[in-house]
């Protein structure tokens, strides 16, 4: 075919290439383009390779048509819509919205085309070769008039916008904003008000959502276009609205009885996206906000989500400092997202502003300065101690039930929430007791008895008595000056973070095999192109749920699902296969899926053959592991097995991913290698759809790491233990080279261990009194510490032990770059100031770096990303400028490179070009259930709440919906014990006990629990195993006996 | 007793020839009138040659818009790639129109054969019966038709012996006018909102859970039979007026007559016989006002205009009308035109889906202003505001059902302006009651 201007201009734009913006035009075309198997078969069948490439340029067509006289030349298949926006012609629409199925129902967008008896519908027909298309003719415009008139006669006159009113900052529309969609168009077509026969018809009504803590509605503004439905249905493959009764009084409703939790919302808040008259808007909490504020914002700030992996970019709107609303980029812009969000992303925005925020830094009481030196003169016993319960404490307290939920009833019909102590409302809140042992300080006094003591504790017990914990939830930047701090300054590799907590099983097993440590695809491939997902041990649609909506949508298109879960999450209940086995028996089920594709004969032998070792291994190892024996194991029925393997190895593309619950292991290693094992056999990996995703918790996990914030590892994952890379990396910092140790450092749960020779610490953004294993423990090691110095928002668990407390700032406080599950590197952009005398937090490490001695010349982030690139050969080609829209997936190893959507197409990053297999056998978990503790528990995240909860648990819409902690027990079980929904249990492990409510669900299967890990009040990680993974010291999370007593 | 009434000698029965005769509602009872002959000959003949019959015949869609039967048949792929259905369209919902319940109730057997003989010819292995849900009896009649057919082996797995799959299943609707418009109708048995798509894609292309559709009326499909029996050439005789409108058709008349019913005549029939003759004429003293000659969709016609219309398809038309589903609705000198158009109007503002905002809210709002002028609140102006209403509604909507109710409304107000001026201007009703 002889590529046409267009498709030349297509290339030219092309995302990884040239990484711009691209048109609006080019991004439908691809869309359509990609989501056409019948055009995939068609290039299939021809011996395409249906790689990155061709999936997008394979137009069969092209036709030529006229729009308002100007020709323009569209794909088949196209419709007039798309043709006069790549024209650039603005044909008014309603219903439409970009990636929504087309409905053609408003009828704004009739066209005239020359020839047809009727005006058509631009952008449901399809483009023509010849067709000439007028958009603006009188008939067209007096029937958008029409249109327009119609909806306005029922539309409340009051809540027009005033005339002259501004356009709110990318506002969709909201209360009292300038003028929305729908009203601009009223204007733009000088549509008449006729009050004289306004309201013949009465205002539209729908389901209100009284009470609900995000959404809500105000259905008197609806237009019926139908784009809400259409994008809980075909956007988040929810489908919790829908339209109702017919003719006039067709409105909009929440599921079937008007209550979202009935029909399962998840309040992601695609329906506020799209809704194009505000009708449909988020609840600002209004003490906090009023509404005023809202109306106009200063400014709206591109920047991404703090919460998950996924890096959504997300928009800030921020007024008299503060951020008082999020909303998503447009639809069609190149963001990992494509706008969506999660309710953490649009509602959890809040935190920032909370009346907990530290606004000053904080010294423990005692502390005094004589001569030049502080020292500790307050009572040794009291010494870490304040007047608050210890986590171990807490844990049997009292809890109140989970209040009623208020959402779809009117407020009056709730019971009364008890006020007073106990209001679960405000439990959360620091109390203000907690800052009793502390005295606001200044900032001079606060950073010198930091380096003093830092320095002391090492010039007395040496470098390896301190250890710092980075942080996953900031930036590379800061990560990167902190662990420079350490390594330099302090002379030590006691450098880590919480990815030991989460993916340091994954890397470990991917290090060994692929010498890689992050994922090798992208989401977009899985979403597009993948025929099969292999979904292991990963609640996507809770823990990362825009990539959740993303698999859901390319299960619609026609991807097979296969789900390995112990819970039946939504995931799996939509899964053709859920492979639902018994907590920890990971390996054998891998194996025996193995071993099953190789008696079927369907491993890739040339991919083995050209790109592997140790296959012979491996088979030798899998060979035990039959399907009957697997199903013994894992209590999987052997014709699910051998179903699932036989899909997930024909393919032909099959991608995978995986999160917790095979990583939280004893054998997560081992876990991790054995999935390994089955991803090299079968080849998928390194094509265009075969994607290996290991996915990533937190915002900035894989950022943190990738710029050296593990103990091993400098930058990029080059080894503290080569004499070579120290060489460099001492150079670069300006150091001697024998001040750089040569010893890799202690890992947290290594840190944090009886024996540990760590006497001084500095904890950033990091709260590990709730998130380690077994933490009454770990409560009373960090109590024995010397020093103890905090950086953080909130006063925390972890902080209220502190020494001094560092104020910090929020995500929406500072600049930098955040890397998400995909190696995208993207941009934080500051919306705000920290609040008070709070400051930056690379301000912070840098005046830290100072006056530890080693100088961090830095004037601002872009200056540390310009080291970064220096020193990180992944990140040679890396500079901000380059990283504005969609960032770039490393590796970017120069300025011309526009990195790489997905890797490994020819070799792994291995001597020898090839990866290696390591044959694993099945071991249980460390700790099984018997008599005494007939129960396995297993650990993880709620949709509502994030890691410690320190920053979800005071967003108030975010809370709202999870306020106390709850463990999911199976009825059958529950009925055993004569337990009730919401009654309180008492759960007790080897280690410790909690009291809890029950929540009554049949996603856990019998005798096993699921309690969630955010709440400080029923610690999950006061029960847990800490028994850790010998190569990543990755604690036991996932698999723990318990005992559960009723407690009523 | 029979049918309602006597065959009249006007009338040209082929589909109601066993209307009234109960014994023709069992298996046996149609086997020995004849039945089923024809689906056996038609599993005889290709697929082609039966399609190419019904061509002959020049059978047109009776459903309302008179599209050649055979012609649609020929849409749908001749390979089959993907699973090909037919829908049979017993979603007789227009008011006015009661032909194909009387087809279903009298001759279900018929309606089967027909389907089935349809099926074969699109190579459907499954064909859906959407059935109106207030049709009680018709359904039961019906699926104990189906219940019979499937006992005897005239469908299933292995129709007829002649190793063909024709499966049928009876879907009952829930009480939507729209869901008688094709795609709102598989909408519907697909489990979705009865909302009329986006055409194209045609269902013939993409149809019934997206794969190529064929959907017929009851009676477009009941004429198939006799087609296959007495041959295409023979349909195509029966002719009255027009060549290209050929057959007989099933009228349902109603209103002011002296015996309503349905009666089946010959193409090109003339209204003025079917009222006055078959229909029993008007009541002692009444004068004919006007007449809906094809379901309440279509224009009204004066009493003139009516005395003058050849019913067949183009004969409507020639009279600024449509043959529509052959739904006679006569009304004499006592009927008050604007309460009746009220009614109308009334009726498709419940019925409307709700989709498109023409439709949506220009028949509620058509309605009001109907209403207020029958309250004496009307103004003048309210007539040109009601017939700008109706252009817009006209022709810019996904299906045409605010064109149906535009329809009557238009022509009611150009032919009996002065009823509603009188209520404009007195607040009372011209008719004498």
């Amino acid at each position: 075919m002889v590529a046409s201007a267009v498709e030349l201009r297509l290339r030219n734009s092309r995302r990884d290439t040239a990484n711009q913006f691209v048109s609006a035009e080019a991004v439908t075309s691809w869309r359509r383009i990609y989501n056409s198997r019948a055009k995939a078969q068609y290039f299939l069948a021809r011996g395409f390779a249906l790689d990155r490439d061709s999936t997008y340029y394979f137009f069969l067509t092209m036709i030529t048509l006229s729009i308002d006289g100007r020709a323009v030349t569209v794909p088949n298949g196209a419709t007039i819509l798309d043709a006069a926006r790549g024209l650039a012609i603005d044909v008014p629409t309603l219903c439409w919205y970009p990636r929504l199925p087309v409905v053609g129902s408003c009828r704004l967008c009739l066209v005239s085309v020359a020839g047809a008896p009727k005006l058509m519908a631009a952008c449901a027909a399809q483009a023509e070769e010849g067709m000439a298309v007028e958009t603006e003719t009188p008939a067209a415009v007096a029937n958008r008039r029409s249109v327009l008139g119609l909806l306005l006669e029922r539309y409340p006159t009051d809540r027009l916008a005033p005339d002259g009113q501004d356009v709110a900052v990318g506002a969709a529309g909201f209360d009292g904003g300038g003028p929305n969609e729908f009203e601009r168009l009223l204007r733009r077509y000088a549509v008449p008000l006729r009050p004289e026969r306004h309201h013949e018809l009465a205002l539209r009504t729908g389901d209100e959502r009284p009470g609900d803590p995000m959404i809500r509605h105000d259905m008197s503004t609806c237009i019926l276009c139908t784009r809400c439905v259409r994008a809980c249905a075909d956007l988040q493959v929810v489908g919790v609205l829908d339209v109702a009764q017919r003719g006039e009084r067709a409105e909009i409703v929440v599921g079937g009885d008007g209550d979202p939790d009935h029909a399962a919302c998840t309040w992601c808040g695609e329906c506020v996206r799209v809704c194009p008259t505000g009708a449909i808007h988020e609840v600002l909490p209004p003490r906090r906000f009023p509404k005023e504020r809202v109306a106009a914002p200063e400014r709206a700030v591109r920047s991404v989500c703090p919460y998950c992996g996924v890096g959504c970019q997300v928009d800030l709107h921020v007024r008299e400092n503060a951020v008082v609303r999020v909303t998503s980029p447009w639809i069609e812009e190149d963001t990992p997202n494509s706008g969506s969000t999660c309710v953490k992303g649009r509602f959890g925005y809040d935190f920032p502003q909370h009346r907990d925020r530290l606004r000053a830094p904080l010294i423990r009481r005692g502390w005094v300065k004589r001569r030049d030196r502080w020292r500790y003169e307050g009572p040794a016993a009291e010494r870490r101690r304040g007047p608050w319960l210890s986590i171990d404490d807490e844990g049997e307290r009292p809890k109140p039930r989970p209040p009623e939920r208020a959402v779809g009833k009117p407020l009056a019909s709730l019971s009364h929430i008890p006020r007073g102590p106990d209001d679960v409302r405000d439990r959360v809140a620091t109390p203000a007791s907690w800052y009793e042992p502390f005295r606001e300080a200044t900032w001079d006094e606060a950073m010198e008895l930091v380096s003093q003591e830092l320095s002391r504790i090492r010039r007395e017990r040496g470098p390896d008595a301190l250890a710092v914990f980075c942080s996953a939830k900031c930036t590379n930047e800061e990560n990167y000056v902190l662990q420079r701090m350490f390594r330099a300054g302090f002379n030590t590799n006691n450098v880590d973070h919480c990815t030991r907590l989460c993916h340091s099983s994954s890397v470990a097993a991917m290090q060994r095999a692929l010498n890689t440590s992050a994922a090798s695809g992208s989401m977009r491939e899985v979403e597009e192109v993948s025929d099969v997902i292999f979904v292991a041990g990963a609640n996507v649609t809770e823990a990362h749920p825009v990539f959740g909506a993303a698999v859901k949508r390319a299960q619609r298109r026609g991807a097979k699902l296969i789900v390995a879960d112990t819970r039946r999450i939504e995931l799996a209940q939509r899964a053709d296969i859920h492979l639902h086995l018994l907590p920890g028996t990971d390996v054998a089920l891998f194996n025996a899926m193995l071993w099953h594709i190789i008696t079927r004969d369907l491993h890739d032998r040339a991919f083995i053959a050209g790109r592997t070792h140790g296959f012979d291994a491996v088979r030798a190892a899998v060979e035990p592991y039959t399907l009957q024996r697997a199903q013994t194991i894992t209590g999987v029925p052997a014709a699910d097995i051998a179903q699932a393997a036989e899909l997930f190895a024909r393919g032909p593309r099959s991608s995978t991913l995986w999160a917790m619950g095979l990583t939280q292991h004893a054998a997560g290693t081992d876990i991790v290698a054995s999935l390994l094992n089955l991803i090299l056999a079968t080849g998928m990996i390194g094509r265009w759809g075969a994607a290996m995703i290991p996915i990533r918790g937190q915002n900035n996990v894989q950022g943190a790491s990738d710029v050296g914030a593990i103990p091993m590892f400098y930058t990029d994952y080059q080894s503290v233990a080569d004499p070579a890379v120290r060489r460099r990396f001492a150079t670069a910092w300006r150091v001697p080279e024998e001040s750089l140790s040569l010893t890799p450092g202690l890992r947290v749960t290594e840190v944090v261990a009886e024996g540990s020779p760590v006497r001084g610490m500095y904890i950033f953004g990091e709260n590990p009194i709730i998130s380690d294993p077994d933490v009454a423990h770990a409560e009373h090691w960090f109590q024995a510490l010397e020093f103890l110095a905090v950086q953080d928002l909130f006063l925390t668990e972890t902080a209220r032990l502190a020494d001094v407390v560092l104020p910090g700032a929020s995500y929406a406080e500072k600049d930098g770059t955040f890397v998400n599950t995909e190696r995208r590197i993207q941009r934080v952009r500051k919306a705000c100031e920290p609040p008070g005398e709070a400051r930056g937090d690379l301000e912070i490490l840098i005046e830290l770096s100072n006056r530890a001695g080693l100088p961090a010349p830095f004037a601002d982030p872009r200056e540390v990303m310009e080291e970064i690139a220096a020193v990180t050969p992944s990140w040679a080609g890396v500079t901000y400028e380059r990283l504005d829209m969609a960032g770039l997936q490393y590796p970017v190893p120069d300025r011309e490179s526009g990195g790489a959507a997905f890797l490994f197409a020819d070799r792994f990053p291995t001597g020898d070009g090839r990866g290696t297999m390591v044959p694993v056998e099945y071991l249980p978990p460390s700790e099984l259930p018997n008599d005494q503790y007939p129960f396995m528990m297993n650990t993880g995240r709620q949709l509502y709440h994030w890691h410690t909860g320190t920053m979800t648990r005071r967003a108030k819409g975010l809370d709202a919906r999870e306020p106390v902690p709850t463990v999911e027990l199976n009825p059958a079980d529950a009925a055993e014990l004569g337990v009730f929904d919401g009654d309180p249990v008492r759960l007790v492990s080897r280690r410790n006990a909690i009291l809890i409510a029950a929540r009554i669900s049949d996603r856990v299967q019998r005798r096993q629990l699921f309690l969630p890990f955010h709440f400080r009040e029923a610690a999950a990680n006061l029960l847990t195993n800490p028994a850790l993974d010998p190569y990543a010291k990755i604690p036991e999370f996932k698999c723990c006996a318990v005992r559960v007593e009723g407690a009523a | 007793m029979g049918y309602p009434h006597p065959t009249h000698p006007k009338e040209t029965p082929v589909l109601s020839r066993h209307f009234g005769d109960s014994d023709a509602r069992s298996f046996d009872g149609w086997k020995r009138r004849g039945g089923y002959a024809s689906l056996e000959k038609a599993l005889g003949m290709s697929r082609e040659q039966v399609t190419e019959e019904v061509k002959t015949s020049g059978l047109r869609g009776r459903g309302g818009a008179g599209f050649p039967c055979g012609l649609k048949w020929t849409f749908m792929p001749k390979q089959r790639t993907q699973p090909h259905y037919l829908c049979v369209n017993a979603d007789e919902s227009e008011p006015g129109t009661f032909k194909d319940r009387e087809i279903m109730r009298w001759t279900p057997h018929a309606v089967i054969e027909g389907a089935a003989i349809a099926a074969y010819a699109i190579q459907a292995e499954q064909t859906y019966v959407y059935i109106r849900g207030e049709f009680t009896e018709a359904i039961a009649i019906m699926q104990q038709a189906l219940d019979e057919a499937y006992i005897k082996g005239v469908l299933g797995i292995n129709a007829m012996g002649k190793g063909v799959r024709i499966d049928m299943t009876i879907h009952r609707g829930a009480g939507a006018y729209i869901c008688g418009e094709e795609t709102a109708l598989m909408n519907s048995i697909e489990g979705k909102r009865g909302n009329p798509r986006i055409r194209p894609p045609f269902p013939a292309a993409s149809g019934l859970f997206g794969c190529p559709t064929t959907i017929n009326n009851v009676e477009t499909l009941a004429a198939v039979p006799p087609i296959i029996e007495q041959g295409g050439a023979w349909y195509r005789a029966i002719c009255l007026s027009n060549p290209n409108s050929t057959g007989t058709k099933l009228f349902s008349v109603c209103g002011t007559v002296r015996s309503p019913g349905t009666y089946e005549v010959a193409m090109g029939f003339p209204l003025k016989d079917l009222v006055h003759d078959l229909a029993g004429g008007m009541r002692p003293g009444r004068r004919l006002k006007a007449v809906i000659p094809g379901g309440s969709s279509v224009p009204i016609l004066t009493a003139d205009e009516a005395e003058a219309t050849l019913l067949d398809y183009e004969g409507c038309v020639a009279r600024g009308t449509m043959l529509g589903s052959g739904g006679v609705i006569v009304m004499d000198d006592s009927v008050d035109m604007v309460y009746q158009i009220m009614r109308l109007a009334r009726f498709y503002a419940h019925e409307s889906c709700a989709q498109c905002t023409q439709c949506r809210e220009g028949t509620a709002w058509t309605t009001k202003i109907l209403q207020r002028i029958l309250h004496g609140q009307g103004k003048l102006e309210d007539l040109d505001l009601l017939l700008d209403l109706s252009e817009q509604m006209t022709g810019t909507t996904i299906c045409v059902l605010s064109d149906s109710c535009a329809a009557p409304v238009v022509s009611g107000i150009r032919k009996f302006r002065d009823e509603f001026e009188a209520y404009i201007d007195s607040g009372r009703a011209v008719a004498q009651v």
